[in-house]
């Protein structure tokens, strides 16, 4: 039996991977954090809702549609109010702004559509629903045990091979570390950063309509998420999507068992910072190393340390030798 | 008219850190929250302590009955009353100031993006601290707060009117502070570390303790702009200190009023707690043929009014002035006699501007694609 610590770690971990990957994929295309990337998670979860209580379907059947509407939102959110506003010369705490408008008005639009559920279909809980209980069982584990992970493990893959072995992958990757020159060797940036956006908000709905089946759900999914979602991508760094999908594995999965390991030593009410852990990490993060993971000097770490073992063996088998009379 | 006398203080503040010296705090609600928990945490203590009043060992459980007690002794001791709230008002400045010196340190090292960030973080892991740590303000419940105002008699006129005079008070001088500053040199000082620091620091202002010292005295405005509204409120509780109310729509008034210009915030801060209060009038008469809640529609609206403001004017209806300078004729005097055309060279580039408003906005430079 597998342990429902290890459990929520894995489901946790691989949704935020996903999450951050998405966010990652707008930071590098604008270099603006995109403060309503939770309301494109909030989305995917109430896509999954709404079509699991209204047409009573599975919502891993739901997942493509919410893709699809979480990619739609997600660009029009980029050519309609970020790109429209950068070339006016916005300046970057505009930008960043703007993204916290959209989220507001994300509020707005959750509140409508779930009044709206509430009134034309008569879903009471529509404003805050406890998680569908519609997740298949795989050797008696929840299915999202399995579709989460490989989803994430999925996602990351295509990425890595549509970035390095397509000609528009690599087209995009020309477009991020270098748009003007980019542009000069002919490459048509906007398309590949509208389809950054169109893949980024994906991902989101995605983890969203994943989310459904295994958290709470409500109209403020996305916005309670937002943080925890950018602490993943910081802890990775920014400038990496692997580092995002990197990050967003660590920060789920501490969240569950940094929170259990704080409950066993110091006792229960632990628990009700959970959230804090995440934010914490971001924090640390940001003061100590703010470039992310990607950014230290691994080789730098990791050098000495293996010439150091290298060292000790050599003395140790000398030892030996010596002591085997050689 | 409470709503819009603390809104404006929290807005001017804001203003100070992010219109005039360029520092996006993201993380506003943190400072507010905290000048509330401490109003409501320590006020009452005191006062408790003052007036001999028993807590069992156990303010926050016993809060119901002590407040009580404390609400009756302190209804006719009116010197008491008001040395409380100064006192818990300090109190909240005080630590509003701390809270921003610790912020003060990221602040400076980080460049905006990454600091919008952080403050967005550390305003939420707050929040969940002061939502979990019960002993404060009693977690996610809340405590009451002695009614400091309960020796301006029992009409709720009266008590209203006082309460209105002295929060109208506040707000009347933090605006001139406010004003003074932006009039003064340092304002130009502060500006000009936002437009330029580097130039700044080039011409010896040291930019890194003036951006700490202006995200000191924000927070600490902030704060007892929070320690009021606790004391009027009668009650302070972690939950009602949301991002959108304390964050986000403070940015709004500042920016569809106009940063970096005290008057344009006052009137953004007008203009959207009269917008508010329009909705809400107006909605009854269509709210029936509506199948959703029609305040959902003023988020709507706020957030289109402010991506149209930043689209079409991004200075805000009140856009920054230029800086104040000497009039012509004192300039043509300064230059005249010619035996003194070497004295003071930085007078004499004192030019004066045309009075045309700028409509690039002024929270930072324009980002170049």
């Amino acid at each position: 039996m597998v342990s429902p610590l290890l459990l929520d770690s894995v489901v946790y971990a691989s949704l935020f991977g996903l999450m951050a990957v998405g966010l990652t994929l707008t930071y590098l295309t604008t270099k603006v954090p995109n403060f309503a990337y939770g309301s494109f998670v909030t989305i995917g979860s109430y896509t999954s809702f709404s079509v699991f209580r209204i047409d009573h379907v599975n919502p891993y059947f739901s997942v493509p549609l919410a893709f699809l509407l979480g990619a739609l939102v997600s660009v029009a959110m980029y050519l309609g109010v970020l790109r429209m506003l950068a070339r006016r010369g916005s300046s970057l705490v505009a930008l960043m702004i703007s993204t916290l408008a959209i989220d507001i008005a994300f509020v707005g639009i959750f509140g409508i559509y779930s009044d709206y559920l509430t009134s034309h279909y008569g879903i009471v809980d529509s404003k805050n629903f406890f998680r569908l209980l519609a997740d298949f069982s795989l050797y008696g584990l929840p299915g999202l045990f399995y579709t989460a992970p490989i989803s994430l493990a999925l996602v990351t893959t295509a990425l890595f091979l549509f970035l390095t072995r397509t000609r528009f992958g690599v087209a995009m990757r020309a477009s991020v570390e270098n748009p003007s020159l980019a542009r000069v060797l002919g490459i048509d940036v906007e398309r590949t950063y509208v389809f950054a956006w169109f893949l980024a908000g994906g991902f989101a709905s995605t983890a969203g309509s994943f989310s459904a089946l295994w958290l709470q759900g409500g109209t403020t999914v996305g916005s309670g998420l937002i943080v925890e979602i950018f602490a993943a991508s910081v802890l990775g760094g920014l400038a990496s999507i692997y580092g995002a999908a990197f990050g967003g594995l660590i920060v789920g999965a501490s969240e569950i068992l940094l929170t259990q390991a704080g409950i066993t030593v110091f006792g229960s009410w632990i628990s009700i910072y959970q959230k804090g852990f995440p934010l914490l990490i971001m924090v640390i993060t940001l003061l100590l190393f703010p470039r992310g993971l990607v950014s230290v000097n691994w080789h730098g770490i990791l050098r000495p340390i293996a010439a150091f073992v290298d060292l000790l063996a050599n003395r140790l088998s000398e030892i030996f030798r010596f002591v085997r009379g050689k | 008219m409470t709503a819009y006398a603390l809104y404006l203080v929290v807005s001017l503040s804001l203003n100070l850190e992010a219109g005039f010296a360029g520092v996006p705090n993201f993380g506003k609600v943190m400072f507010v929250a905290a000048g509330a928990a401490v109003a409501g945490s320590v006020s009452g203590r005191l006062a408790a302590l003052i007036l001999s009043v028993n807590t069992h060992g156990d303010y926050n459980g016993f809060i119901a009955q002590i407040i009580t007690q404390l609400d009756s002794s302190l209804s006719g001791n009116a010197v008491l009353s008001i040395e409380i709230l100064l006192l818990g008002i300090l109190l909240a400045a005080a630590i509003g100031a701390t809270l921003g010196f610790l912020t003060s340190y990221p602040a400076i090292r980080l460049r905006e993006d990454y600091l919008g960030m952080l403050l967005l973080a550390a305003a939420q892991l707050f929040q969940i601290f002061l939502g979990g740590y019960e002993p404060l303000i009693g977690g996610t419940q809340g405590i009451e707060v002695p009614d400091l105002f309960a020796w301006a008699g029992n009409g709720i006129e009266v008590r209203d009117v006082v309460v209105l005079g002295f929060l109208a008070l506040f707000a009347g001088l933090v605006y001139f502070y406010a004003e003074r500053i932006a009039r003064s040199p340092l304002g130009r000082t502060l500006r000009a570390v936002r437009d330029n620091e580097v130039a700044a620091r080039a011409l010896g202002k040291d930019d890194v303790a003036i951006r700490r010292n202006v995200i000191i005295v924000a927070s600490a405005i902030s704060a007892m702009a929070g320690a009021l509204l606790t004391f009027y409120v009668g009650a302070v509780n972690a939950e009602a200190w949301t991002r959108i109310t304390w964050t986000f729509w403070i940015w709004v008034m500042v920016i569809i009023g106009g940063a970096a210009n005290n008057a344009g915030v006052a009137l953004g801060a007008f203009s959207f707690t009269f917008l508010f209060k329009v909705v809400d009038q107006v909605k009854f008469y269509f709210q029936g043929s509506i199948p959703f809640d029609v305040n959902w529609l003023e988020y709507l609206m706020f957030a289109s009014l402010l991506i149209l403001i930043l689209a079409f004017r991004p200075g805000g209806i009140l856009p920054e002035k230029s800086s104040v300078t000497l009039p012509w004729r004192s300039v043509a005097q300064i230059m005249q006699p010619k035996s003194r055309i070497v004295a003071n060279p930085t007078q004499q580039s004192s030019t004066p501007e045309p009075g045309k408003s700028d409509q690039t906005d002024k929270l930072g430079s324009p980002q170049t694609t």
